[in-house]
């Protein structure tokens, strides 16, 4: 009995040890508009497309914090009362009837956004502003704003540094808070914010390089400011294609950004990102598409997460371009995918399965009785030695 | 044993049928909508929403509901909420136009931002602890950052400046709260139908906030049942006020603007949310109808009412009721449908007018001073025309007297002189306890709490205009606690004048069951009106200041000392000596080194006077020698690479 739990124990530890064992349970996004003020404009439809994009791709409304530094859709400057636009063309209400503001005005601040990511919060706050995600989370966090050499602004009055983004990153990593994370960020020289990043799991992209500027894409005369950005204007321009049921890649996302028509190179950081880019599907971030696994009895989790995985790599992905496809083609035979997973099961029951294997081989059975007794008789006296 | 059993079982089952009866009396939950329409003389219109939602008392546990929202029922369970009242306004309630003496006005002008107010059934100390969660849970709840209220320096507790006299209420405001689309969605959630079906389908967002003020209230009062068994239940009174400039097409600048409800938002009502039980839409004219029609009979009139020489209703009412100064149109929506949308419209034919009932006294307030040191708040009420008709007056003492509560909130960063207080009555300085009966002031604590002042005064009822003035200072903020917009200034919140003695109802003759929203109008409210929002502009320090001061600072210390030590030290003729002596060393020195070259390169040293120019010779030497220099670096650096590599 001792040696079972002893086995159970260690088969727990094993699987907690390795956060990759979990199963994608669920999906969270955590948007964050980081300017004050009326020309800021664009900051805020930025965010609001993003919400947009992973509401419509699936999210629901209490997985995602919205964190909004101040109000445009009833600003007295704004000429459309409780509506923003991110395009000329005012065809798209990004507002909407059903907007759900998590955090706003002078709520969003650096010690709010470091505690809603780490999940330090007072016993009163309420449950839609934390983010409660767990170890088999997808988390999106995306911000925009104003920014420099390693640091983001928030509302003009502090900064968030790229160490402290790390340092929160590390902290929900060992809290287990999420499987993967991909952080997105829009903003001048966004992709010195990744330089600190250490934590697995983690894909970062940013809207520039270090120098870099990241630009508006284009002024709306009635509004009388800027409304999107560029970077986020392509990365929508890529999600309005997709419904829910696509399966493009990340790595078509990324291979979206033009250089010269976003004015500035896109940064992906990728080395603390275990899987290839081009199996995994935008909307394991961008939106919440679970698996539905058939199981032959209820709580097998362990034996569905290989079939969970098999899913994953015969995934057809709709490519953008011949070369993607090209690619893709090359990284089919991906080795040993299978056999990771084989391996990363739990130990105790890999071992008992091993165990059933041999005994179905095996012609002489009394050897194996004989060698169990044997075997028994051992343990018996180190048991007793043990308890002496 | 078996026929025991048996008869326990019909035991229960008639004690569960006793129980069934006893509570399904009243077991119903009710909702009712109602929309009032009022035309407003400067030519805008009021649409008010009114929503009940009414829970009977059940006992607490395994509580269920059909209609009542559990959020609610949950918040009032969990905090103990006896009376809580919050709203997001934006906008400020013309007084003078919109009016200030009736049901309307007193219960839903208020001030911008959010107000909350909340009195609570717990034991004294734990008001506090309750307060601060439940700010929390209504800022989860709707959206906005009402958990700022949470802060002691930021609530009050009034005693009886406030209107319900209670030890356990608790006053918060926050006029910068910006109020948006985010904050209604959650508010028409509470609703059974949302904003997909009845009355509260014509909240189109876009319509709502052009509008000129526009207030959302939420009040929610528990009803004792007085039964020990039964708990409480709860009444949750939603409203929208929402004030519109119609669309003119028509020259005249003196006619009235016709209007229709699609023309105001944008949308139809098709038919009632199917789970209320009463839907009405009023439309109630003030006033204007006049001496023509005064002495008819309106329950013989009411047939042609509706369409007469100066205006055309587009539908006919079901009935009108009648009140000392105004008629009351009622609409059934009933038999709206989709093929057939009700759409009530109001043409107006000649140009009319007509004005609002006032409030005894219009109040205002604004700063006076200048500097950014201290200042005083003057808080001006001015008597207005009104007045005379008015019955609420107090007869006491042979005088007659209009009672005025004002009731301050001040942050802490105002630093109020109560003693500086001045009351002019007519523009005469009084003694204050001519006019002031009572006055409660609970000082400020530097940030820890705020002050608060309540004031009761008793004026002549001849009175023209009263001045309140006091003195402040401003305080100065940690470098911490300022917002990201501090240069914008800082917001003293609304003060509350009410008078006690003066009660708006409207009384419509009309059976109260009928409807929740005539009920709610013949009820006596307390005649209230909010001042403005002041804005005070502190001193704030411009943060890249210190860095300008420190560089500039040391730029000065550093070109004064430099020059006073380069004076008083430095002895040119002593330098001068000393330069001339380094120089014969360093010609010294540049001798040895050439023989140390010479020997290095296995060379006879050549003398200085040969026959080359020395510059040329010295510069392909050194040519030579960094080629030298160059070609060991190199190895040195190949060696270095394939040791290190292997």
């Amino acid at each position: 009995m001792k040696i079972l739990t002893l086995v159970m124990l260690l088969c727990y530890s094993f699987v907690s040890s390795t956060g990759d064992t979990t199963i994608h349970t669920n999906n969270w996004a955590v948007l964050v508009c980081t300017s004050r003020f009326w020309f800021n404009y664009r900051h805020m439809a930025n965010t609001l497309s993003l919400y947009r994009t992973v509401k419509r791709l699936g999210i629901p409304d209490e997985r995602i914090i919205l964190m909004l530094a101040d109000d445009m859709a009833c600003n007295a400057r704004n000429e459309y009362p409780a509506q923003v636009f991110n395009n000329e063309n005012h065809k798209l209400n990004l507002y909407g009837d059903n907007v759900e503001v998590d955090y706003r005005g002078y709520e969003v601040t650096v010690e709010n956004f470091l505690r809603v990511l780490t999940g330090r919060h007072e016993n009163a706050v309420p449950r839609s502003k934390r983010l409660l995600s767990d170890e088999g989370s997808h988390i999106l966090l995306y911000m925009t704003g104003h920014g420099g050499d390693e640091f983001l602004k928030f509302q003009d009055a502090e900064e968030l540094q790229s160490h402290d983004l790390a340092d929160a990153v590390k902290q929900m990593k060992e809290k287990r808070r999420f499987k993967e994370l991909m952080i997105m960020v829009d903003t001048c020289q966004a992709a010195t914010l990744f330089n600190q990043l250490q934590s697995p799991g983690v894909l970062a992209i940013g809207s520039s390089l270090k120098g870099e500027n990241s630009y508006s894409h284009h002024l709306d005369s009635d509004i009388g400011v800027s409304v999107v950005d560029r970077f986020t204007y392509y990365t929508l321009a890529f999600f309005e294609r997709l419904n829910i049921y696509d399966n493009a890649s990340l790595n078509s996302l990324f291979r979206s950004y033009d250089p010269r028509l976003l004015m500035s190179t896109a940064y992906y950081r990728t080395d603390l990102y275990q899987p290839h880019l081009v199996e995994v599907p935008v909307t394991n971030f961008f939106g919440s598409v679970m698996e539905t696994i058939h199981t032959d009895s209820a709580y097998k989790a362990f034996s569905s997460k290989i079939s969970e995985r098999k899913i994953n790599s015969e995934m057809p992905f709709n490519q953008l371009s011949e070369h993607d496809l090209k690619e893709e083609l090359e990284n089919t035979n991906i080795p040993n995918d299978e056999l990771i997973a084989e391996k990363q099961k739990c130990p105790y029951s890999q071992m008992r399965a091993d165990l059933h294997e041999k005994v179905e081989k095996l012609e002489n059975v009394d050897t194996v009785v004989n060698l169990s007794i044997a075997v028994m008789v051992l343990a018996v006296m180190v048991s007793s030695s043990l308890l002496r | 044993m078996a026929s025991l059993l048996r008869s326990l079982i019909l035991l229960l089952i008639v004690q569960s049928f006793l129980v069934a009866i006893a509570f399904g009396s009243n077991e119903v939950e009710e909702f009712s909508e109602a929309l009032l329409l009022k035309p407003l003389p400067d030519r805008k219109v009021l649409a008010h929403f009114h929503f009940e939602n009414r829970a009977p008392p059940s006992n607490s546990h395994g509580r269920h509901h059909h209609l009542f929202p559990k959020a609610i029922s949950q918040l009032v369970q969990k905090f103990r909420v006896k009376e809580m009242e919050l709203s997001f306004t934006q906008g400020r309630w013309n007084h003078e136009h919109w009016g200030g003496f009736d049901p309307l006005s007193s219960m839903n002008a208020k001030p911008v931002g959010v107000e909350l107010w909340a009195v609570f059934d717990v034991p004294q100390s734990q008001v506090d602890t309750s307060w601060k969660n439940l700010t929390h849970a209504l800022s989860g709840l709707f959206c906005a950052s009402i958990n700022f209220l949470e802060s002691s320096t930021s609530y009050a507790a009034p005693t009886w400046g406030f209107g319900p006299n209670s030890n356990k209420l608790r006053y918060g405001s926050l006029p910068r709260e910006a109020v948006c689309t985010e904050n209604l969605t959650p508010w028409l959630k509470l609703l059974p139908c949302r904003d997909k079906d009845g009355i509260s389908a014509l909240m189109n967002r876009p319509s709502v906030y052009r509008g000129f003020y526009h207030s959302q209230r939420l009040h929610l009062s528990t009803v004792e049942s007085g039964q020990e068994v039964l708990g409480s239940g709860i009444v949750l009174e939603q409203t929208l006020t929402v004030v519109l400039q119609p669309e003119t097409t028509s020259v005249e600048s003196n006619m009235q603007p016709s209007w229709s409800l699609s023309s105001l938002f944008g949308r139809k009502v098709v038919g009632r949310c199917v789970l209320t039980k009463s839907s009405n839409v009023y439309l109630q004219l003030e006033g204007l109808l006049g001496h023509e029609l005064k002495n008819v009979d309106t329950e013989i009139e009411a047939h042609e009412l509706w369409k007469n020489a100066e205006f055309e209703l587009s539908l006919k009412p079901e009935r009108v009721l009648r009140e000392s100064s105004s008629f009351l149109f009622i609409f059934d929506i009933d038999k709206s449908s989709d093929s057939e949308p009700f759409d009530i419209g109001l043409t107006w034919k000649l140009p009319s007018k007509w004005s609002c009932q006032q409030a005894p006294l219009h109040a205002s307030r604004f700063l006076m001073g200048s500097g950014n040191e201290r200042g005083a708040i003057a808080i001006l009420l001015k008597a207005t025309e009104s007045q005379e008709k008015l019955s609420g007056r107090d007869l006491t003492n042979g005088h007659c007297t209009i009672k005025a509560n004002i009731f301050q909130i001040f942050p802490w960063y105002i630093k109020v002189y109560y003693h500086t207080l001045q009351i002019f009555v007519d523009q005469q300085q009084t003694t204050d306890s001519e006019v002031l009966k009572k006055i409660n002031v609970s000082p400020s604590t530097d940030k820890v709490s705020s002050g608060m002042m309540e004031m009761m005064l008793e004026l002549p009822c001849e009175v023209k205009s009263v001045a309140i003035s006091i003195e402040y200072d401003k305080g100065f903020l940690h470098i911490d606690e300022y917002p990201p917009d501090a240069n914008q200034g800082f917001d003293i919140p609304s003060a509350l004048i009410s008078f006690p003695n003066h009660h708006a109802s409207l009384d419509f003759q009309e059976e109260l069951s009928k409807s929740p929203l005539l009920s709610s109008f013949k009820e006596n409210s307390l005649v209230r009106s909010y001042t403005e929002v002041l804005l005070v502009p502190l001193t704030t320090p411009d943060f890249s200041m210190p860095y300008n001061v420190i560089t500039i600072t040391c730029t000065i210390f550093a070109l004064y000392f430099g020059s006073l030590l380069n004076v008083l030290r430095r002895r040119i003729g002593e330098e001068e000596r000393f330069l001339k002596s380094q120089g014969k060393k360093t010609g010294g020195l540049k001798q040895l080194l050439s023989r140390i070259t010479a020997k290095i390169r296995g060379r006879p040293i050549e003398e200085q006077s040969s026959s080359e120019s020395p510059a040329a010779q010295s510069s392909v030497l050194s040519s030579k020698l960094i080629f030298k220099i160059i070609l060991v670096a190199g190895a040195a650096a190949a060696w270095q690479y394939f040791s290190t590599d292997k």
